[in-house]
């Protein structure tokens, strides 16, 4: 398969008040025609920033180097408007929060054929026939009456269908879903995940899943970047990470799932502290201060990603399992 | 009232859209709702109705009293038909208000949104200007215009066709600023919606996302602000008529008023009518505007 997308070194630094951002630091991926990303983190690991940074889809105050290979053209030095060819029609978007990523005042047909008709070209009538197949195959039922409807009509997870319609309504080749089941219930995750999944297989879609959930990930990816304060710190194919985990952060990340074996009343394992400060400059391993195994090394030298064999990249002086 | 408030819950089962359409209204809404029609109506067709000419003169009948059989609404000191004269003060009433707040609407309207949703540098800008042109008085803004524009004396009378211009250019000018501002904050608002980056992400031109995203939902506020907008109109006017230089010989509300102003003491309608009829079109667009700015609420909540 034919390298889809490639991140090469990218870094991302935000203006603020308070002195430079770092949100994004020197990131480097590779994503395979129809393969899946997963990208976990906790809150403010920067990634949805990373997904977001990829497609060009930020803020004014932000600043992107590195560079950006898509289908085998540099995308990172391209004009705003040439990049904006590529939105829609070869990567597309799905939000964390459907209630808010449809627009209120307009009705669920006129916000889906919105791209059929101005990106496509599509007239009125091919793109109402295709809003109704695009409905069908996310499994909504009575399409032709749900184009008449308004978004406050609908529940969160029938408007992350809208939304998973809409974003591949132009047949992108590359989705990012930016935490698309965090908002809805966790028995209305996993339909919308295994749509997502099928959708992908269907169209041979390569997908980026950001999400803070590792166990969202496990069943829906190819492969798992973990990150942390902006750097990937873990980065290995979705079965390799799980049977051999190598970052202490994975592993805590995991552990702080809630499992049905603990006893009633047990205290879910937390992750103590929280992320460094963005804006500022400290040596060491930024995860250092929550680390369960750190040492002084960790504190005076920031470890460089290593490679461990079998794909399976890590960000760690002292690997779980120890050094190959 | 019954009858419909019953048919409306039979619909809700199976058409939950349809009951929010047939919402009770406050009464205020049929009342504002009703004179702003008449006012519309006197405006457009006023020409038509059977009443004697606003400009003539009858001697005969000198400052009678309202309800005289001949003056329904009686007549000036001056022996001008009181009917006569508002409706034809709504026609221009009407048409300096609106055209005024419909152009400087749109202008302001277009210059918020835009600034806003771009932001930079043009942004700053704008807001600079809105801010210098608020700070200046409407009514001494429009006086020096008026008087610099329309300049009048004996011996070079302006035409009343270049009044009425001038006098809507000034409130043109009055109004950009003051719907600019709400379309620039509604905008802002709006625009750091996800709506409006997810239509981006699929590639869709900022202009188009303007249309589509954008004014759809800036535009409740708008017009809210734009019928409170057309009653400060009026009154501007109708201070400047007072004042004046605005237009002459009572051809307006204001400048019916400015005429029968020293009248009062002999013929008190001459003053009473066509202020009340100002009152009642202030008030009636004011709670307009506000049902407006509350459907828009209801709106919101239901997200």
């Amino acid at each position: 398969m034919s390298s889809l997308l490639k991140i090469d070194d990218m870094s991302v630094r935000f203006e603020t008040p308070r002195g430079k951002l770092k949100a994004v630091n020197n990131v480097s991926i590779e994503l395979l025609a129809g393969e899946s990303l997963g990208v976990v983190g906790e809150s403010g690991s920067g990634k949805t920033v990373l997904s977001r940074a990829t497609m060009g889809l930020l803020p004014g105050t932000a600043t992107r180097t590195g560079t950006i290979t898509y289908e085998g053209q540099d995308i990172s030095s391209l004009p705003k408007d040439e990049v904006r060819e590529l939105w829609g029609t070869g990567m597309a978007m799905i939000f964390q929060d459907p209630m808010t990523a449809l627009n209120p005042v307009r009705r669920i047909g006129s916000q889906l054929t919105e791209s059929l008709t101005v990106r496509l070209g599509m007239n009125k009538k091919d793109a109402k026939e295709k809003a109704i197949e695009l409905l069908k195959r996310v499994r909504i039922p009575d399409p032709e009456a749900m184009l008449r409807k308004f978004p406050y009509q609908l529940s969160g997870g029938m408007r992350q269908r809208i939304m998973i319609a809409i974003a591949v309504s132009c047949e992108p080749k590359l989705l990012f879903a930016d935490e698309p089941t965090t908002a809805l219930d966790v028995t209305v995750q996993a339909q919308v995940l295994e749509l997502l999944t099928e959708l992908r297989k269907e169209a041979n879609m390569a997908m980026i899943l950001v999400t803070h959930d590792l166990g969202v990930v496990a069943g829906h990816t190819d492969k798992i970047a973990v990150m942390y304060a902006g750097d990937v710190v873990e980065y290995a194919p979705t079965r390799q990470l799980f049977a051999n985990m190598k970052m202490p952060y994975t592993e805590a990340l995991l552990k702080s799932i809630p499992r049905l074996e603990t006893p009633t009343g047990s205290r879910l394992p937390v992750i103590e502290g929280r992320l460094p400060d963005p804006t500022k400059d400290e040596p060491g391993c930024p995860f250092a201060n929550r680390c369960p195994y750190v040492t002084d090394k960790c504190r005076a030298e920031k470890p460089p990603l290593t490679d461990g064999g079998n794909n399976h990249f890590y960000r760690c002086w002292f690997p779980i399992g120890g050094v190959k | 009232m019954s009858e419909t408030s019953q048919l409306s819950t039979t619909d809700s089962v199976d058409t939950p859209v349809k009951i929010k359409r047939k919402r009770k209204r406050p009464i205020g809404f049929y009342i504002a709702g009703s004179w702003i029609a008449l006012i519309i109506f006197l405006a457009f067709f006023g020409w038509a109705l059977p009443t004697p000419s606003w400009d003539e003169s009858f001697y005969d009948s000198l400052g009678v009293h309202p309800f005289h059989p001949s003056h329904i609404l009686g007549t000036t000191l001056d022996g001008y038909d009181m009917f006569a004269g508002l409706v034809n003060g709504a026609r221009l009433s009407v048409f300096v208000s609106l055209v005024s707040v419909t152009v400087g609407g749109a202008i302001g309207t277009f210059i918020g949104v835009t600034s806003a949703y771009f932001r930079g540098k043009i942004d700053i800008f704008v807001t600079m200007a809105f801010n210098v042109m608020l700070s200046i008085p409407n009514l001494v803004l429009s006086l020096a215009l008026l008087s610099v524009l329309a300049y009048s004396d004996e011996n070079h009378p302006a035409t009343m066709t270049r009044r009425v211009g001038v006098l809507m250019l000034s409130l043109t000018i009055v109004i950009i600023p003051i719907l600019g501002r709400i379309a620039r904050g509604a905008t802002l608002q709006w625009s750091s919606r996800e709506f409006v980056l997810a239509s981006k992400s699929m590639g869709t031109k900022n202009f188009t996302i303007i249309r589509k995203h954008i004014l759809p939902n800036v535009a409740p506020a708008i017009l809210a602000i734009g019928f409170l907008a057309i009653g400060s109109v009026i009154i501007v006017e109708g201070s400047l008529a007072i004042l004046g230089i605005g237009v002459p010989g009572g051809a307006s509300w204001g400048s019916m008023l400015a005429n029968g102003r020293g009248n009062i003491a002999y013929s008190p309608w001459e003053v009473y009518l066509p202020a009340t009829a100002i009152a009642f079109t202030v008030i009636s667009c004011n709670w307009f505007g506000d049902y407006v700015r509350l459907s828009l609420d209801k709106r919101e909540s239901k997200i």
